[in-house]
């Protein structure tokens, strides 16, 4: 249903009511992120930025490889959460709206509770928990395994394990409401044609909720390319990902115009592979009812 | 009785971007009048009820009301009261609340309000007890009073219903239509009452207006409407009918000369009564309503005749409607009330009549 | 016969995944809370012994007591304003038609899928230029104005469910009673909008509550409580830091619960 009132911009109601965000949004978000693209182009020099207009950084980037690794690296590691991350949320999604009714308030509230619990305190309670002389090792001990069995931490399986840990809830609400969208009466229909539950599922809810999977796997793309507590804290700093090199052009190096240069080159990568990924999915389908 | 009108709309226009929503409506609603608003859905009858409510600004055109010009008065201050096709009661206020919301925001001390709700409550024939519940806790004809008691404490010139019975079922339809009735006869309130059941039209309504894309095709009491329709459209709008087409030949002073396939007429003349008045030489349509149709007997005669085949038999309860197929290929509908001495059979090729003053002709155009 | 069985097996899969996944989600927060109450000096197992000592130091702490001062100060200011500022998007976003809604859509939604530590960082480079210019220094100031950038696109995602579920029809009939446009926001459409502006509120206290990444960049040399523990990460540091986790999960849990309690008292019907 749609009971949109059409307005103008010269009605006060809208402009008193939009112009808030707008003027939050451009000052503080688009405004800024211009800024960052004009200093890409500027200098540092003994810690104080140069206004020079040239492409040293620019060309800086575009020379070494050691920059494209990380990108390529944190890629990957996005990826891999976009997909471990979906598979998960996707039975959780599901029960939630099918068959945990009875429990659903309940399950909602531990699920927004640990979302909501700020990362920097969960990721450190993992460290706590995976350590050598941590509480998963005291605690296997205690059912007889040898000592150190759970040794990945400081590894990029940690980092993924945090990146998963954090993002997950993101996934679980977007399919939630995709698949809570969706008419009962339509995987009715399918039981009705004589399809199998499994069947039902496979060709009635699965590509019913496409459009929730896609935005929950973008969203989590988009968070994970930009993560930085993870690798740091339990990657241990060994396999830096983008966000920390960023991090670390900013503060240690005080090289604001490459750090700048990095920011726009992990966002503009990952947009346009959201992007190319979108198009390849429509074609696909386009091609498909073809 | 006073005939001042009440509510004057003239030439009222509404465009949304490129769509003309009202194409020009003229409309004189009297003091104490139940008009209602007919049409399919999006003929305008609805914006029409908001132009008037104040809900929205005519692109051009005039509405007063009680003789002043409502142009750039808002809703608030108008002296109209809307009852909304889905109510629109407010979930977080009990009845007393929602029926006393007008008077509060007139800032009328509370007592004096609670005295008015409790008259509103009486007249709608609502409990009491009612008075503390939310509105979710009512039945849907309940919410209905409780709607009409909030709309009416206000004492407003013109009451203006926006379909408000058509969620209910048929059963609380009919108890709600008299109550409708009923209220309008004992508080001498102006009803705007826009619905597309025309049934319920003809019941409730002193003058009834047929809508339809932004126009207003006719306006008249109910019985005019239904038989002796404007056009093709009003005629198919206002319950199955028969359209036969005939060919004016002549149109003399007081009758007219014509010819229609398969009709069997020993004058070939309609007195001009019969005739609508834009109905000129060349096509036009014979309407004839399928209870004024009756089955001619061997020896019986009838003005107007055709032969038939009967093809189908429905059993209304009372009544008993037929289908029959005439050799010129039109279909006939027919309905006979209670029991005829002459029943048809399906399959019986059967002699169909009627009266020419139960005939309407109408200009031939697109239904 | 078949088809109970396939439904048990589903259920029992569905169930075991949700169980799994619920615990996967309290193991840190459940191992934090364990080591706060760790009696030695050291994160380490097992324990020397179990008490609230390191509870009682957090309150001798000046460090942690102005941490604590920082985050309530910055996520009180950044839930007022974003609050505010969100629930007037979200009826623009939901209830008006205008030119350029898409844009609109575009640009008080793009937040959202930023990375937060980007968005930190993209804010620093230009409140460094402006402080550069109009000579002030980042600090609680700045880093409210982040929080209220970073959460604003959540408050207006939240309260517009609320918005969508609302009948506009509502506020005609109000105008028709005779309110004026002050009269329909105080009596009909705030009241009606409250429990999604109230759990959107809770939510951005939340999330300015435990925000890192933001506060990090910005905030300057001021620290708060996510900060503060931060620069205790380390299995060699004290139970202090545990405990302060502790703390910092308890309004989280009040106010979810709250939440939860008034939004269900409000969707009982209507």
């Amino acid at each position: 249903m749609d009971h949109s009132v059409s307005r103008n911009w010269r009605d006060p109601e809208l402009l008193l009511k939009a112009l808030p965000s707008v003027l939050l949004q451009t000052t503080c978000f688009i405004a800024p992120l211009l800024m960052t693209f004009l200093l890409t182009f500027q200098r540092t020099r003994d810690f104080q930025l140069r206004w020079t207009w040239d492409l040293a950084t620019w060309t800086d980037v575009f020379t070494k490889p050691h920059y494209w690794t990380i990108l390529g690296h944190t890629l990957v590691m996005a990826a891999a959460c976009v997909a471990i991350s979906m598979v998960i949320a996707f039975p959780i999604a599901y029960g939630l709206s099918t068959r945990f009714k009875r429990w659903e308030n309940e399950i909602k509230i531990l699920i927004t509770f640990a979302f909501i619990t700020d990362a920097t305190l969960k990721t450190f309670g993992w460290v706590l928990f995976l350590d050598k002389k941590g509480a998963a090792n005291f605690l296997l001990a205690g059912l007889g395994l040898p000592p150190e069995s759970v040794a990945f931490l400081f590894t990029d399986w940690a980092t993924l394990l945090g990146m998963v840990y954090n993002l997950l809830p993101f996934a679980i609400f977007t399919l939630y409401l995709s698949i809570d969208n969706i008419d009962r009466n339509l995987i009715l229909a399918a039981y009705d044609a004589g399809a199998g539950k499994w069947r039902a599922h496979w060709e009635v809810t699965l590509p019913l909720c496409k459009p929730g999977i896609w935005a929950g796997s973008v969203l989590i793309f988009l968070l994970g390319v930009g993560v930085f507590l993870e690798p740091k804290v339990l990657g241990g700093g060994t396999s830096p990902m983008s966000a920390e090199l960023i991090r670390q052009t900013f503060e240690t190096r005080v090289n604001w115009p490459l750090g700048a240069a990095l920011t726009l080159v992990l966002m503009t990568v990952s947009v346009f592979l959201v992007l190319l990924f979108t198009r390849l999915l429509n074609m696909k389908r386009a091609g498909a009812s073809a | 009785m006073n005939t001042a009108p009440i509510l004057q709309i003239e030439d009222i226009h509404k465009d949304y971007g490129t769509y003309q929503a009202l194409k020009g409506v003229s409309l004189s609603v009297r003091q104490g009048e139940f008009i209602a608003l007919v049409g399919p859905s999006g003929c305008g009858k609805t914006t029409l009820l908001k132009q008037i409510a104040g809900f929205e600004d005519a692109t051009s055109g005039r509405i007063s009301i009680d003789g002043r010009d409502m142009a750039g008065v808002p809703a608030a201050q108008r002296p109209t009261s809307i009852v909304f096709q889905k109510l629109a009661l407010f979930p977080h206020m009990t009845v007393a609340e929602n029926i006393g919301f007008p008077l509060k925001l007139r800032k009328v001390v509370p007592a004096e309000i609670a005295a008015r709700v409790n008259e509103m409550i009486a007249l709608m024939e609502l409990k009491p007890i009612y008075l503390d519940r939310l509105p979710r806790a009512l039945s849907g004809g309940e919410q209905q009073r409780v709607a009409l008691a909030r709309s009416m404490i206000s004492s407003p010139k013109l009451l203006l219903l926006d379909e408000p019975l058509s969620a209910l079922d048929v059963k609380l339809k009919k108890v709600l239509q008299s109550e409708l009735k009923r209220l309008h006869r004992s508080v001498g309130v102006t009803f705007v009452h826009v619905t597309h059941d025309l049934e319920e039209a003809m019941m409730l309504a002193d003058r009834i207006c047929v809508m339809r894309a932004g126009h207003i095709l006719q306006l008249g009491e109910p019985a005019d409407i239904y038989y002796r329709p404007a056009d093709a459209f009003v005629a198919g709008f206002i319950g199955e009918t028969n359209l036969l087409p005939v060919e004016i030949t002549r149109r003399g002073k007081d009758r007219v000369e014509y010819r229609g396939t398969g009709i069997a007429d020993e004058t070939g003349a309609i007195p001009v009564r019969f005739i609508a008045d834009q109905v000129g030489t060349g096509q036009a349509l014979m309407n004839v309503r399928p209870e004024l149709i009756r089955r001619i007997g061997p020896g019986d005669k009838a003005e107007c005749s055709m032969n038939a085949q009967v093809t189908e038999i429905f059993t209304k309860g009372g009544t008993v409607q037929y289908r029959a197929h005439t050799p010129e290929g039109y279909d006939l509908a027919i309905e006979i009330q209670g029991t005829s001495d002459l029943p048809m059979r399906v399959g019986e090729d059967v002699r169909l009549g009627w009266a020419k003053k139960d005939i309407w002709v109408l200009p031939a155009g697109a239904a | 016969m078949t088809a109970r069985f396939e439904d048990m097996l589903i259920n029992s899969l569905l169930y075991g995944v949700l169980a799994a996944v619920l615990i996967f989600f309290y193991v840190p927060i459940f191992t934090l809370i364990a080591f706060s109450l760790q009696e030695g000096r050291y994160l380490t197992l097992p324990f020397e012994g179990i008490s609230l000592k390191w509870y009682g130091e957090l309150f001798k702490s000046a460090t942690a007591l102005t941490a604590l001062r920082n985050s309530s100060l910055i996520a009180a200011f950044a839930t007022i304003f974003s609050t505010a500022i969100g629930t007037a998007a979200a009826i623009v976003a939901v209830r008006y038609r205008f030119r350029g809604k898409l844009a609109f859509h575009a640009l008080t939604g793009a937040p959202l899928a930023f990375p937060q530590l980007l968005l930190g960082i993209v804010l620093l480079l230009w409140f460094s230029v402006l402080g550069r210019w109009f000579g002030f220094n980042t600090g609680v100031v700045t880093a409210i104005i982040g929080h209220v950038v970073y959460i604003t696109p959540f408050v207006m995602v939240i309260v517009a469910v609320q918005v969508y579920n609302f009948d506009p029809q509502l506020e005609d009939a109000a105008r028709d009673c005779g309110a004026t446009t002050w009269d329909v926001y105080r009596h009909i459409t705030i009241p009606l909008l409250w429990p999604g502006i109230f759990s959107a509120a809770i939510f951005a206290f939340l999330l300015s509550w435990g925000n890192f990444y933001i506060t990090y960049s910005l905030a300057g040399s001021t620290r708060t409580l996510p900060t503060f523990i931060f620069s205790g990460i380390a299995v060699g540091s004290s139970p202090l830091y545990p405990a302060i986790a502790t703390l910092v999960f308890i309004p989280g849990i009040l106010l979810v619960i709250t939440a939860a309690g008034l939004r269900r008292k409000y969707s009982g019907g209507a």
